[in-house]
């Protein structure tokens, strides 16, 4: 029988990589769906830029995308397992007997029902994290579709940003274009140590600008978009620096074609 | 006697200040000024004209010569397209503001003094560009001090302070030439010398804020470090006014150079 | 078979030593590289026939490997290859007639080639350059301070540096030696030994004077085509 898991929690409490390795264990037939999270007084939501669906599905080769399903794949498979992801603040009440009523709502656009409902610091199957009690948070993002970064440029951006030079970061996240053609996934919480810096499965040839998804979004207190911006633009690859950095990448992948 | 030597200004007025009290204090009266009096800081003029006023010998560090001599003329090699893109902008910036009077005494500054052994420059006795690190090579930061005719070589450009004693040095030699004698052995016994880094006035990059500068004492041969704290908030301030890029400002305040490199590896996958 | 390196420098334009020490090769077992560092050229014989020979070797020549030397700079910098700067040889008091004869000693067919030689080749243990690590013009000798010999080799991080300025046959092995680094900085005080490595700068001749190398047992030999020896200060023909 198909089973339908919600998973919700907090910003960078961990559900993503939860279900990068459940599903990973899985092996099988499985479908994944980010809705938008629940509002909540002062805090704003982060972005839904698609990241997390594109970093599973990079990861998770067999995983269906259900953020548009077709009539097909909703019917139900066997043993498809779905595991559906939200953003919400604050724990379900323990007199709840269903999910938040503005997730609800999003669910029954899907018709879909979830058979358990998990949240992070709440549910003991879930890992415990250090979450952060939020009073206020102010959210941020950028398409960065067809920009590529200079490789030691992100890194020197990436560091300003969760350090504090552009206001207090408390959450970001990103897929970012390089120039040999690889796309990372980079992952910051403030409560965890150290950033993740993680390599997509897929590698576009190094001709031109990638048309896959690519984009930023932060989430903190007293943000500098202006600052932040700047700086982007600043460690981004204009056309011509791009064609002289890929050009020798392209020679070199030639000269290893085989000649019969 | 004892004598002052400072490094690396980068226009940080505040910061050039508290380290003149502290040499002041201590009753110093000669002091030596390794160039880069100006470069990403908002106070290139002032930094000039209090080192005119001084009359501190200077000699022209990198950024001296490259307002001087404009960013074609640069050697320098930024770690990343970011790094050089504020260099660039910090340079643009500082040459529109300072004046030509101040550019003039910048393109006269010597590229290196000396009074007796000792030898004073910016990068090293080769180029404005050359980093002496602590741990380069020891026979050839040694050849870098014998071959200008030097037992003390003042030196700074690296923004990290540090003495280092090069001694009890020789080389062994076997020489053959052509024809049938039998090779000739050498020694060549190396002379003692002494590398001393300033530091950085104007943006300390060794992991603290303070700026730092040595005093040497040219009879008992003793260099002692000296950091000195001063309003870091006010430099901030002041670059923040001067319209210059505000996370100069937040860079200066963490004790990280305006233009570095990298400070998270650069895409790798983490630990967690 | 161990292939060795034939290394020569200092032809200034003669083709009949040239094939002269081609021949020489020949006659020797073993020998699969041939390098030339600089001074192909000079101004006291018309160079282009070597040039030529050099662009576009014979069937049988040993294929020269060339970089710049010192005239091929001068030539250069007159040229305007190298930005602003003034050839170094103006500096003579007869500076500008030999300027004159070098320009008319070369055909400006060769330029584009003579600029795009390298400065050395530098390639795992060896270097091979024409004068020093930091100038194409200063000359290392077995006379050199062995301090600054050392550090030429450091710049380049080699084991064997060949040079052929000087026009001397010699080899300088640094065979010992050590030196003691104390550092102090704000966190804290440090000592370290360091020895000298063994390492040497070979001096490999100019002209008639060349030398035969094998990297694999790392023996010299220092030889001399036979006729005449050093460079010639015949005049054109």
């Amino acid at each position: 029988m198909q089973q339908i898991w919600l998973i919700t929690g907090p910003p960078g409490c961990g559900k993503t990589n939860w279900i990068r390795e459940t599903l990973l264990n899985h092996g099988g037939s499985c479908a994944y769906l980010r809705l938008d999270g629940t509002s909540h007084g002062g805090l704003e939501l982060g972005h839904n830029a698609g990241i997390d669906r594109s970093w599973l599905m990079d990861q998770i080769p067999q995983l269906e995308d259900w953020s548009e399903p077709t009539s097909d794949s909703q019917l139900s498979s066997s043993d498809r397992f779905v595991l559906i992801e939200a953003q919400q603040f604050s724990a379900p009440k323990p007199s709840a007997d269903g999910p938040d009523p503005e997730i609800k709502q999003q669910l029954d656009r899907f018709n879909l029902t979830p058979y358990r409902m998990l949240h992070f610091g709440v549910d003991p199957e879930l890992p415990k994290q250090d979450t952060l009690d939020f009073t206020r948070l102010e959210a941020w993002h950028l398409d960065l579709q067809g920009c590529v970064w200079d490789p030691n440029s992100l890194s020197s951006f990436w560091f300003e940003l969760v350090n504090g030079a552009y206001g207090d970061v408390y959450r970001a996240k990103a897929l970012m274009n390089m120039p040999d053609g690889r796309s990372f996934f980079c992952n910051w919480m403030v409560s965890q140590s150290g950033s993740q810096f993680l390599p997509l499965q897929s590698v576009v040839p190094p001709t031109g600008r990638p048309r896959r998804r690519s984009h930023l979004v932060i989430q903190g207190k007293d943000l500098i978009p202006s600052g932040i911006e700047s700086t982007i633009n600043d460690c981004l690859l204009s056309d011509d620096v791009l064609e002289l950095q890929q050009a020798p990448l392209r020679d070199q992948q030639s000269n290893l074609q085989p000649t019969f | 006697m004892a004598h002052a030597v400072i490094s690396c200004l980068h226009a940080n007025l505040a910061a050039f200040e508290a380290v003149l009290d502290d040499i002041d204090q201590q009753g110093i009266k000669t002091i030596t000024c390794l160039g880069d009096l100006v470069g990403y800081g908002p106070q290139p003029n002032e930094v000039v004209e209090l080192v005119r006023q001084r009359a501190i010998p200077t000699c022209q560090g990198c950024w001296d010569e490259d307002i001087i001599d404009g960013l074609n003329a640069c050697e320098c090699s930024y770690p990343s397209q970011l790094a050089e893109r504020r260099g660039h902008q910090a340079h643009h910036w500082t040459a529109n503001c300072l004046t030509d009077d101040n550019k003039a005494f910048l393109a006269q500054l010597p590229t290196t003094l000396r009074r007796d052994k000792l030898l004073f420059v910016h990068g090293s006795p080769n180029s404005q560009h050359e980093y002496l690190l602590p741990d380069m090579n020891a026979f050839a930061a040694l050849e870098r001090v014998e071959t200008a005719g030097a037992e003390t070589l003042f030196c700074g450009h690296t923004h990290q302070p540090y003495v280092r004693e090069l001694s009890g040095g020789s080389i062994r030699v076997s020489v053959q030439q052509s024809g049938s004698e039998p090779a000739r052995e050498q020694e060549m016994t190396l002379p003692m010398c002494r590398i001393v880094n300033a530091g950085s006035v104007g943006e300390p990059r060794h992991g603290s804020t303070k700026a730092t500068y040595v005093v040497h004492d040219d009879v008992s041969g003793e260099v002692s470090i000296r950091e000195v704290n001063y309003d870091v908030a006010k430099t901030c301030q002041a670059i923040v006014e001067a319209g210059l890029p505000e996370v100069f400002a937040w860079r200066l305040s963490h004790g990280f150079e305006y233009a570095g490199a990298p400070k998270m590896p650069a895409m790798c996958a983490s630990d967690d | 078979m161990i292939e060795r390196w034939a290394l020569v420098s200092g032809l200034c334009g003669d083709l009949d030593l040239y094939e002269r020490i081609q021949s020489d090769l020949k006659k020797q077992r073993d020998i699969a590289d041939l390098f030339v560092l600089g001074d192909l050229i000079g101004p006291d014989r018309n160079c282009d026939a070597l040039l030529m020979r050099l662009r576009q070797p014979k069937r049988g020549d040993l294929q020269p490997n060339c970089i710049y030397g010192w005239w091929e700079e001068q030539l250069l910098v007159d040229y305007g290859y190298r930005g602003d700067q003034k050839p170094d040889v103006c500096n003579d008091p007869d500076g500008a007639t030999t300027m004159r004869h070098l320009r008319e000693a070369v055909s400006q067919e060769h330029l584009n080639w003579l600029s795009s030689l390298q400065f050395g080749f530098i390639e795992l243990d060896y270097g091979l350059i024409h004068g020093s690590s930091a100038d194409v013009g200063v000359p290392l000798q077995e006379t050199t301070s062995p301090l600054i010999l050392l550090d030429r080799l450091t710049r380049l991080d080699v084991n064997r540096l060949f040079t052929a300025r000087s026009g001397r046959q010699f080899r300088l092995q640094l065979t010992g030696g050590q030196i003691q680094s104390k550092v102090k900085d704000h966190a804290g005080e440090g000592q370290s030994n360091q020895a000298v490595p063994k390492r040497s700068v070979i001096g490999i001749g100019s002209g008639a004077n060349y030398t035969v190398y094998s990297p694999a047992s790392d023996h010299i030999k220092f030889l001399s085509v036979a006729g005449r020896s050093g460079r010639s200060n015949l005049g054109f023909g």
